[in-house]
């Protein structure tokens, strides 16, 4: 199975050197083969667990932080907010 | 080129952020509005090691719409992540619902120029909203704000039902109406709590649909309408000139009135959508399900029917009254007294009930207008016990009083005379002191029995009915 | 008798009985600390001051006379990944290397209910992906046994405390063995909780529906007396079960008459050494000489298990740690001109290589056009699994196996070949992905004198019968002998 190394790499918003690259692709070929051993079953199915049914939160709202605490591991804050590279949205 | 050879088709899917008092899957407030980054937690803000915990109002909100909306509900259903990477997304995921919504399959009727059109709705899902990003040249970068990250929205997404902008208004119309009614959004639009993304296709008529074409960002109802018109004049343009419209992503500018190309086809995300492990299955029983669907009151599309066709209103009468839940509980009480005419009823509350509304910016609970004393002031006028501007005056009166206009009436002695014998002697004085005006009339100066009538008015002080003056003049005006 | 080598069982009855304070223990704990850390490396960091100031604390309450819990004065390790309010949780990572959580994960709420005094955060793997710990980014922890070979992982930093007298009782977390393998590597017991019976909120997600936080010590009852203070159902954590969870300790028995043992031939197939073999046998042995009755049980999707792991493990992984972007917390690489080089230079620059590799399967394994043959395939061999598991369940009451194939490797020695590293959770990963509980309690050496684990697997909830059956052998040995280590 060969693995398209530029799309994985950007979708998992990573980038390697090229020879990085060539190791990580021989590296990625030969999981992916070790992870194909699987049965050959009937997965057409939905994903869902009934037997697992959640108990839910009741709407009530609760104040616990403060903006100092949740910003204190923030790379780059200015006027209580974090900061990004300018971007458009 | 013949625009009208074209048909467009549109289908529409509307967030809509829902007025819980908590987040969806934390507990910090939902509100809006409030300083920069004070309504956040660690879960909102996907610290590492957080979970989240969903919020039982949310599903009840959801099922609600899903009831209004005439879908059937999933008993069973559950969550999943939509991958993507964005400052205003904290997890790098958003938790939507993918494959199993919590409803689904429904329909929505709504009203364009007066006949009912079906438009169908695909489903509606459960997710949470992302932060806000700040622009401001001031700053070198962007800022984030998490206060909106994990308030709670359904996404509502339609079949390609509607044909032009027109369906499209009317669809929106209603759902932000349905929403109100059910009391589960604010529908400010101002402060985006109903946004939309947009698909639109253009064909000849009688052709297969066209390609079609995503238009993100659109925040106002009125953009709706423009982006569509725009969209679809551009791909009409686009096809007469022999191009080909390709399935992409743009991006309304409302400002300018135009979109742009945001991402074409092979740019389209990988969201990579799977379960999210860390909520187990939603699961609503029977009797849940029950006690939600029995809440759901008449809802207004249908009411503005029934209105028309039970009661006579016309269409925009209807619109505007059920428009407002309190009025429109008002007119059914009075017109449930069966006492006076509903279209009497109705000009009444859009009359002088809506516009002590506005002035006093006050909801009707807080005002002087109960049912029955409404309906016996129309009564009264109908009745012609008292002139319509009399009753206007006693309308003032029982506003300040809070008492009933029969009362108010009898104690002021505004009672409006229609005895013709009470009245010929008011009119033949009337008459006694107006000579120049009969001439007047008799020369062909029909204006000049209008003065008449008021000049018997003011001498009965109000209370001549001027319907039986006017007779009485008319035997001296031969 | 030095302090540090006791049990914790031990200990809470000296501290009621006031023949030591909790001062005495904490300072003898972290002299202990102080002695073997060059060598060892198990703590990624030390807090002195407050495990001080917490034992002075507990001795003047209990010298009032309060009545306090078990584990009241008990020095305890934790794992890197398990948030404590205040101390660093860097998951062993450059990507969190300066992060400070501002809350506590829920296991740790409980465990300030028991006054318990906390000594500091144990190496792991980063972000627990690994079985040998060299997967830090900060330092290799050593096997106590020999210094030349790795303490298994991910928790090899809450083993190898363990086993030399560094902690005694440490949290761990296990995902797909990384409780159970470095506690046989470095011969100690450590528990796989059933999945839903520890909250895992504050435990920094490496695969939601597979981990679990665990208990790691020199007794099986210092596990059941650690497990019985953090299970429960948790409000944060909708996937925890809500069910009575008894005081495991309370009842704990040492007999395993009419027992039925299965011993599934899968996991004693080719691979598994006869070192290992012989060892694990040798308990079945002792277990029927005492009543119990052995059956061979066969887990045939056995096979399967492995893949299923990596790709459900990865995909979650893939997600959990997308989070990871250098915008919030953590590291943000100093070379970017726009958000993308931002989001790019961080991550490759704060994860190390089995991190991105982990990324990339589960990426992999989700992205639109493999969903299908890998994700989904692999959840439906999940059930498959978990079927053949509550059919061997109707068959015994639990079932002995090997916890690893071999025992622990040199450092250094499988690092080229990540394939052969995964091989060392071949009988280990089947239990999260049916979510069943399992110890790994020594039983032995190996001609290289390292110790053999072997494995204890329980249908869900049967913890009670684990901490049961594990505290029996214990017995019958005359306790799990760590003097080599302890010395």
């Amino acid at each position: 199975m060969k693995i398209d190394m530029k799309r994985l790499a950007k979708l998992s918003k990573l980038k390697f050197s090229p020879e990085e690259e060539a190791k990580f692709q021989k590296e990625m070929e030969n999981i992916v083969a070790m992870v194909e051993k699987l049965p050959d079953i009937d997965a057409s199915g939905p994903l869902i667990d009934p037997d697992n049914p959640m108990k839910m939160r009741k709407d009530v709202p609760e104040k616990k932080f403060t903006r100092d605490e949740l910003l204190k591991n923030a790379p780059e804050v200015q006027a209580g907010c974090i900061v990004v590279p300018k971007v458009v949205d | 080129m013949a625009y009208t050879d074209y048909e467009t088709v549109v289908g529409l899917e509307v967030h809509a952020e829902l007025n819980t008092q908590s987040k969806i899957y934390c507990s910090c407030k939902n509100a809006f509005g409030l300083e920069v980054n004070t309504q956040c937690c660690p879960v909102c803000m996907g610290m590492p090691g957080t979970l989240p915990t969903l919020n039982e109002k949310v599903v009840e909100y959801a099922v609600k719409m899903g009831y209004a909306l005439n879908c059937t509900i999933n008993p069973i259903s559950k969550q999943d992540r939509k991958n993507y990477f964005y400052p205003d997304l904290p997890k790098a995921y958003q938790i939507s619902q993918f494959d199993i919504p919590l409803c689904e399959h429904g329909y929505v009727d709504v009203l364009v120029d007066g006949e009912e059109k079906r438009i169908g709705v695909t489903r509606i899902h459960i997710e949470e909203d992302a932060g806000k990003l700040i622009h401001d040249d001031s700053f070198t970068g962007t800022l984030v704000d998490f206060n909106r990250c994990g308030v709670p929205l359904i996404e509502i997404v339609s079949e390609p039902d509607m044909r032009g902008s027109k369906d499209a208004k009317a669809y929106l119309e209603t759902i932000k109406s349905i929403l109100q009614y059910l009391g589960i959004s604010d529908c400010k639009m101002q402060e985006g709590s109903i946004r939309c993304d947009i698909n639109v296709s253009v064909h000849k008529k009688g052709e297969p649909f066209g390609t079609r074409v995503e238009m993100k960002n659109v925040n106002t109802f009125s953009g709706a309408v423009r982006a569509i018109e725009y969209e679809a004049d551009r791909q009409i343009k686009a096809l007469e000139a022999g191009e080909e419209i390709s399935q992409e992503t743009r991006r309304w500018d409302d400002a300018k009135g135009v979109n742009f190309l945001l991402r074409s086809k092979e740019d389209a995300q990988d969201y990579r959508y799977f379960p999210e492990p860390d909520l187990s299955t939603i699961v609503l029983d029977e009797d849940y399900l029950a006690s939600i669907k029995a809440t759901i009151p008449e809802l207004p599309n249908k009411k503005i029917i029934r209105y028309m066709k039970e009661y006579g209103l016309p269409e925009e009468d209807a619109g505007l009254i059920v428009d407002n839940m309190e009025k429109s509980a008002l007119f059914e009480s009075v017109v449930g007294m069966g006492k006076v005419k509903p279209k009497n009823a109705s000009n009444w509350i859009l009359g002088d009930v809506s516009r002590v509304m506005n002035e006093t910016n006050k909801p009707l609970s807080e005002l002087n207008i109960p049912a029955e004393n409404l309906s016996q002031l129309i009564e009264l006028v109908e009745k012609n016990v008292i002139s319509n501007s009399t009753g206007k005056t006693v309308f003032e009166e029982m506003l300040k009083t809070g008492d009933a206009p029969q009362k108010i009436v009898d104690a002021k002695g505004l009672g409006q005379i229609s005895d013709e014998g009470a009245l010929k002697a008011i009119v033949d004085e009337v008459v006694a002191n107006n000579q120049k005006s009969i001439e007047d009339y008799k020369n062909g100066k029909t204006n000049a029995l209008g003065y008449l009538v008021g000049q018997c008015m003011k001498a009965s002080k109000g209370k001549g009915n001027p319907a039986v003056m006017k007779e009485l003049l008319m035997g001296h005006l031969q | 008798m030095e302090l540090y080598k006791l049990q914790a069982s031990e200990l809470s009855q000296m501290l009621q009985n006031k023949e030591c304070s909790s001062v005495e223990l904490t300072k003898s704990v972290l002299g202990r600390i102080d002695a073997k850390e060059d060598q060892i490396k198990a703590y990624l960091s030390v807090d002195k001051e407050g495990a001080l100031q917490k034992a002075q604390e507990v001795d003047d309450r209990r010298l009032k006379g309060e009545d306090l819990h078990p584990l009241a004065g008990i020095p305890i390790g934790v794992k890197d990944n398990i948030c404590l309010k205040g101390m660093p949780a860097t998951c062993a990572s450059r990507m969190l290397e300066n992060f400070v959580p501002p809350y506590n994960a829920t296991v740790i709420e409980k465990l300030n209910q028991t006054d318990c005094v906390y000594l500091g955060k144990l190496n792991m793997d980063e972000f627990a992906m690994g079985s040998s710990t060299e997967n830090s980014a900060f330092q290799k922890t050593r096997n106590p046994y020999n210094t030349d070979y790795v303490p298994g992982g991910s928790s090899g930093g809450s083993a190898a405390a363990v086993a030399a007298g560094e902690a005694v009782v440490t949290l761990g977390s296990d995902t797909g063995g990384s409780i159970r393998q470095p506690a046989a590597y470095c011969g100690v017991v450590g528990l796989k909780p059933t999945y839903g019976s520890v909250s895992r909120y504050g435990l920094v997600a490496f695969a939601s529906s597979l981990d679990q936080i665990g208990p790691m010590g020199r007794s099986v009852k210092d596990l059941a007396l650690t497990y019985s203070a953090i299970c429960g159902k948790d409000p944060m954590d909708t996937t925890t079960v809500s069910r009575e969870y008894p005081d495991f300790t309370k009842n704990l028995k040492s007999d395993v008459k009419s027992l039925k043992i299965g011993l599934p031939k899968e996991y004693f197939a080719e691979g598994v050494t006869a070192d290992v073999k012989e060892a694990v046998m040798k308990v079945a042995k002792e277990y029927e000489k005492l009543g119990a009755t052995l059956v061979e049980v066969s887990l045939p999707s056995t096979d399967y298990a492995l893949s299923a792991y990596y790709i459900i493990a990865s995909a979650e992984a893939s997600s959990n740690l997308a989070r990871f972007d250098g915008v919030k917390y953590g590291y943000r690489s100093p070379n970017y001109a726009n958000l993308e080089e931002l989001y790019e230079n961080t991550r490759s620059e704060g994860f190390g290589d089995e991190v991105k590799r982990r990324i990339m399967l589960g990426t992999y394994v989700l992205s639109s056009g493999y969903y299908d043959a890998y994700y989904k395939k692999a959840k439906f061999t999940q059930q498959l699994i978990q079927q053949q598991y509550a059919d061997a369940f109707t068959q015994c009451d639990l079932l002995l196996t090997p916890t690893t194939p071999d025992t622990a490797f040199k450092i250094g020695e499988n690092v080229s070949d990540p394939i052969k590293m995964y091989m060392n959770d071949l009988l280990t990963v089947m239990i999260n992905i049916a979510g069943l509980p399992a110890i790994s309690m020594p039983c032995g050496f190996d001609q290289k004198k390292m110790p053999i684990g072997c494995q204890l697997i329980g249908s869900k909830f049967s913890e009670q019968t684990l901490f049961d059956t594990a505290n029996c052998y214990e017995q019958l040995v005359g306790g799990f002998d760590l003097s080599a280590t302890l010395q």
